[in-house]
């Protein structure tokens, strides 16, 4: 049997750290490897199962929203009319309805992604001097669980100058609509699940203003001069009024006057707050 | 043409001060003026010595080429390895095509692979925080077709990056040490002695 040799603690400790450290660098580099492996495999099978798997019908073959900019935006011009109907429809996402459309342009939107299955449908025509647009959405292939909080976004902005017929649907998601620039003539907005925020100008609104809602919170903002009156037919949830006189339940707000041209909103409260605000 | 040893040994000597380490630089002298002593005490003159040996100035390029060689291959670093091939290059002009353009080439791919390691590293984890944000329904950091793909890309990328710098590394240590070889093959085979 060999004796132990002085020095031969030190060499098997130099091998040890020699073996250790190169074992280690194998690790890492192991590790990142299957790491790297995983997560390409995982996420292309999350394309695979969301229908975005690229590649194939004529999408490039990148997991990137085509064309790095997420924002796609569409102008619609008036063509001479001198109003305008507006419809939109969006099952899911987030919906920003404002004015300050550009001079002669009845709509201008943005969708944010270009990915083909998250783009609207629009249509457009002209009915004797009416100018009627259509945007809907044409709802997702991919499986929801994968495909939720796709950034499913569009932000709309509307003519000032021509009066407007305005109809929102919307199925889940939360919507803001600030018509206080508007040229308004009537509004139904139908929401289905999700947050409202509607804001309007003090200019009255001469058709029927109807607002619909399913599982979610609302804040209505009306100018105190607006001489509006909000009818409510309460659903499950508070229903809080800041500024407006209530009388026999209706909201009005201060000097409300049927002389004068008023604004008379038609309120169904589903499930959540309303929160009525004259500023 | 030089005529004597003293006027040799000081050129040789300007030449090589400075990368060379004192001591080193007396035995090369000390080895060189023994040369002269014995050629000497044999008959020959200073001018035939001189002629025998070359150019001073050519011996200090050879001398320099194969300390910074030495060094380089002792002392492992981008530095040392560059000025090896600078002094390398000195040798002789076709040296710009079998040194300075495979030296330069390899730079250029080691350099690039770098690069793209350091960016996919750097990306991963922005890519990351993009997908998360567009999770959370943030449209403005919408860059993936699927945030939750995405997420599992950007760490797929970040690790990939971290595994080019890796590779990008040792790839280096590689060639580093293949350099080292043909730059002694080069100064052995341009200076007519063994290799090193």
């Amino acid at each position: 049997m060999r004796s132990k040799e002085p020095g031969d603690d030190k060499f098997a400790c130099l091998v040890c750290r020699m073996n250790l450290s190169g074992l280690t660098v194998t690790k890492i580099i192991l590790w990142l490897l299957a790491i790297t492996i995983v997560s390409f495999v995982i996420g292309g099978g999350i394309l695979a199962m969301s229908g975005d798997l690229p590649g194939g019908h004529g999408k490039t073959a990148s997991p990137f929203v085509e064309g790095g900019s997420p924002g796609n935006t569409s102008s619609f011009p008036l063509e001479g009319a001198t109003s305008g109907t507006v419809s939109i429809t969006m099952e899911a996402g987030e919906l920003t309805v404002r004015g300050g459309a550009p001079e002669d342009t009845l709509m201008e939107a943005t969708v944010f992604g270009r990915n083909a299955e998250w783009q609207p449908v629009i249509t457009e025509s002209v009915n004797g001097s009416q100018k009627i647009i259509t945007m809907t959405d044409k709802g997702h292939t991919a499986k929801e669980w994968v495909a939720v909080h796709s950034p499913n976004t569009w932000d709309v902005q509307l003519s000032n100058q021509v009066p407007l017929d305005l109809t929102v649907h919307t199925g889940a998601g939360d919507t803001s609509l600030d018509l206080s620039h508007l040229n308004l003539a009537s509004l139904v907005v139908e929401n289905g699940a999700g947050d409202t925020e509607i804001t309007f100008g003090s200019a009255p609104v001469p058709g029927p203003v109807e607002i619909s809602l399913g599982i979610g919170d609302l804040t209505l903002q009306v100018p105190k001069t607006s001489n509006t009156r909000i009818i409510i037919h309460s659903g499950v949830g508070d229903v809080s009024s800041s500024g407006f006189a209530e009388q026999g339940g209706f909201f009005t707000t201060p000097g409300y006057d049927l002389d004068r041209p008023v604004t008379e909103i038609r309120m169904k409260q589903g499930v959540g707050s309303a929160s009525l605000e004259a500023v | 043409m030089l005529q004597n040893e003293q006027e040799f040994i000081r050129i040789l000597r300007e030449r090589l001060e400075g990368t060379l380490a004192r001591e080193e630089l007396d035995d090369i002298v000390s080895d060189y003026s023994e040369h002269f002593r014995m050629g000497k005490e044999s008959g020959r003159t200073d001018e035939e010595l001189c002629k025998s040996l070359g150019s001073p100035e050519d011996i200090a390029r050879e001398l320099k080429a194969l300390h910074l060689v030495k060094k380089a291959e002792n002392v492992k670093s981008c530095g040392n390895i560059f000025h090896a091939v600078i002094a390398t290059l000195g040798l002789g002009l076709f040296n710009l095509v079998f040194v300075l353009v495979p030296f330069l080439l390899l730079f250029v791919m080691l350099f690039v692979i770098f690069i793209v390691g350091v960016l996919f590293a750097v990306f991963g984890p922005v890519g990351f925080v993009f997908s998360l944000l567009q999770l959370a329904g943030q449209p403005a950091f919408a860059i993936w077709l699927n945030p939750a793909a995405g997420a599992f890309f950007a760490i797929g990328i970040t690790t990939m990056g971290l595994l080019l710098i890796i590779g990008d590394y040792y790839l280096a240590r590689f060639f580093y040490r293949i350099g080292i070889r043909y730059l002694k093959w080069n100064i052995s085979v341009i200076t007519g002695t063994e290799e090193i």
